[in-house]
């Protein structure tokens, strides 16, 4: 007897039966492997030379923290699927039932249509789900070798990943539904994500609001995941656009509908979702989910600091493209952001790279202005910067608890096996899976 | 019955569709009937606008003007959907799957009386092909292929472009007879035909179509009496003289 199973699921079903006979998928998903295992292979090997491997002299214990040394790198070749394999295998996914004829059909039924997008973007994450076997393989693999593991901070890395999916198939199915063919899509896709880098350029080079906006791209999202660190606004702007590249891929999914109603929908879908992304920018939750604590200052500071109530203003006189502003960025202001509620930062130069403003009488400074008293310095470190404040404010520096300082997790372990996995058990046992798969089906 | 009226015992009325491309008018001021459980034939040359009139009462082709009816009431959206399924021409949906999944995602998906798939697939023949993939079928197979989609779909009121193009004659017939089937039973079929010839052999009554005008509605007996009527010689009971006389 058939089964009653409802039209989504019907709809579901048929959308991982053509994911699974499409040649581009079993393409990203051979590819993927050899990515992930180049960057795993040079990333242990790297780490291992650093512990003490082959005599080297072994680094300090900070350094030594698998997330930054081993799954950042090895999780970016996922990035780099992310931005050029998915977005060929969404588009043909969604861009296919047009081009065959087979939309006109399907939309014969009353479904609405952002559960048929829906249903495509399930199936999609699930074949994301399948590319992120080969990173879960180098896990496996690190264990093997005796390495540490810490599930927050993997969890963080793969909730970025599939964000960053998210967004790409969100963004390509939208360019699949709005494309009269699949390679207007492609190259509509593309021009996005060179886009996306266009904004991330023009913030290193102009800081500013430039810097606010590249907070929010895929691969700034990524990197702060990549680095253990969860921030909710980052969390839900990714998800307004995704929810929002989905409706838009649903309303020119249409195809009965009038061209100008499309376009209003559109753009009505385009405000909805600034002004929702420009509310979660508010949002201030953020997590660090990593074991070094490497986006926080230690725990008596960030006590200490939550004591200081006076609004705090940081005004650094430094360009763009100076190092020692990322280094401010990066190793203070971040944290402070994260735990003093009301801190405003304004950064003052005339170039963007500096090299001529060293001369300028001010140039290098950074003034704090807490509640009206003012003072200078020219640290840039966490460490520095914890002091100016804490003396501005009048707070005794507290004392490090030795037992806090994350000691890191050196080993000096090359990485055995990972090129036989990964270059020749991944792309052989694929290729077979995608053989028998496509066979079963056909 | 006179040309591009509409009745209130009518399983769909079309009225006064007209569908534009940039300056070009495809479709103007379209009207009709489609009465319960008959076969009713569009019929007309290429280019008359049959595709494009049944694209934009299947809902996937934009209207500019005019709509669908059923008991004097718009049909849109979900409510057209429920009412009527628009079998298109040409295409070849799902290239890499099988025939069996097909139709049976076809009455799954659309929610299709169960049990009808079997006598479909012994009607269409199709029982060799269950196991090829839909992108390796001939024109002519395929054809069938999609009949059996349009035939499991639960909607009473059934469009089917070309529904005899790539056909043999025999197979024609065979087609043929399997539609006049369904529509005994109730379903009601609405066939864009160009070969004038399969028309007269099936359908029950006809719209001729040209230059994007409905020219005349009727049975044979009716077209030809609006041919007298207006003064043009065409055979009583010859359809494509009928058709020539009209368009």
């Amino acid at each position: 007897m058939r089964s009653r199973r409802n039209a989504f699921r019907w709809l579901v079903g048929k959308e991982w039966r053509e994911l699974l006979a499409s040649r581009s998928f079993w393409i990203m998903l051979v590819l993927a492997g050899p990515l992930v295992g180049m960057s795993f292979i040079s990333a242990v090997q790297t780490y291992a030379e650093a512990s003490g491997l082959g005599g080297t002299s072994a680094g300090v214990g900070e350094a030594f923290s698998p997330l930054i040394g081993v799954w950042a790198p090895t999780f970016s070749a996922c990035e780099l699927v992310a931005a050029f394999l998915l977005p060929f295998v969404c588009i043909r996914l969604v861009a296919g039932d047009r081009h065959n004829g087979a939309l006109k059909l399907e939309l014969q039924h009353a479904m609405p249509t952002f559960p048929r997008v829906g249903a495509k973007a399930i199936v999609l994450m699930g074949g994301w789900l399948a590319v992120l076997a080969a990173p879960f393989a180098a896990i496996l693999l690190w264990k093997s070798y005796g390495g540490t593991l810490y599930a927050p901070e993997l969890a963080a890395i793969t909730v970025g990943h599939l964000l960053n999916a998210g967004l790409t198939v969100a963004l390509a199915a939208a360019m699949a539904s709005l494309g009269e063919h699949p390679s207007t899509a492609a190259i509509l896709t593309l021009s996005v994500t060179v886009g996306t880098w266009i904004v991330n350029f023009a913030a290193a080079v102009h800081g500013g609001v430039w810097e606010t906006v590249a907070g929010y791209t895929p691969t700034a999202m990524v990197a702060e995941f990549q680095h253990g660190l969860i921030r909710l606004s980052v969390v839900l702007v990714a998800l307004a656009l995704i929810v929002a590249g989905l409706g838009a891929a649903a309303v020119w999914m249409r195809l009965g509908i009038p061209i100008v109603r499309r376009v209003n929908q559109s753009i009505a879908i385009a405000l909805v979702a600034a002004v929702v992304v420009f509310v979660c920018t508010y949002a201030r939750g953020s997590w660090d989910t990593s074991e070094s604590r490497g986006n926080s200052f230690a725990e008596a500071d960030e006590e200490a600091l939550r004591q200081i109530r006076t609004p705090l203003h940081i005004e650094a006189h430094l360009a763009p493209e100076d190092p020692r502003r990322s280094d401010l960025e990066r190793q203070a202001l971040s944290k402070l952001r994260r735990v003093m509620p009301d801190v405003t930062v304004e950064y003052v130069s005339a170039t963007s790279i500096g090299l001529f403003e060293q001369t300028s009488a001010h140039y290098g400074e950074i003034w704090y202005d807490l509640g009206g008293r003012k003072t200078m310095s020219r640290v840039t470190s966490g460490e520095g910067v914890l002091e100016t404040i804490f003396e501005l404010a009048g707070v005794k520096p507290p004392v490090e608890s030795e037992e806090n300082i994350f000691r890191g997790h050196p080993l000096a372990v090359p990485p055995r096996g990972a090129a036989a996995v990964f270059y020749g058990i991944w792309p052989v046992t694929i290729l077979a899976g995608g053989f028998f798969v496509r066979r079963r089906h056909s | 019955m006179p040309t591009g009226t509409c009745t209130s015992d009518a399983a769909l009325d079309v009225r006064a569709i007209t569908k534009r491309y940039g300056r070009v008018t495809a479709l103007s001021d379209v009207s009709f009937s489609v009465r319960p459980g008959e076969v009713l034939g569009l019929i007309g040359p290429n280019g008359s606008g049959k595709t494009t009139l049944f694209e934009c009462l299947g809902g996937v082709l934009p209207l500019d003007g005019g709509g669908v009816y059923r008991d004097h009431r718009p049909l849109e959206g979900s409510e057209r959907a429920t009412s009527l399924f628009y079998l298109p021409d040409g295409i070849c949906p799902w290239p890499e799957q099988t025939v069996r999944w097909a139709l049976e995602f076809a009455e799954g998906f659309f929610g299709g009386p169960e049990g009808r798939r079997e006598e479909v697939i012994r009607q269409l023949d199709l029982e060799p092909l269950l196991d090829s993939t839909i992108g390796s079928l001939s024109k002519g197979e395929r054809k069938r292929t999609l009949l059996a989609i349009g035939l499991l779909t639960p909607q009473p009121v059934l469009l089917a472009d070309e529904p005899f193009d790539g056909l043999d004659l025999r197979q024609t017939r065979e087609v043929a007879a399997t539609l006049k089937g369904h529509a005994a039973r109730g379903r009601t079929l609405c066939l864009s035909i160009h070969q004038i010839a399969d028309a007269a052999r099936i359908c029950d009554r006809f719209v001729l179509l040209s230059g994007g005008r409905v020219r005349g509605e009727g049975t044979l007996a009716e077209l030809s009496a609006l041919a007298a009527g207006r003064g043009l010689s065409a055979g009583r009971d010859d359809l494509e003289e009928v058709f020539l006389a009209l368009t």
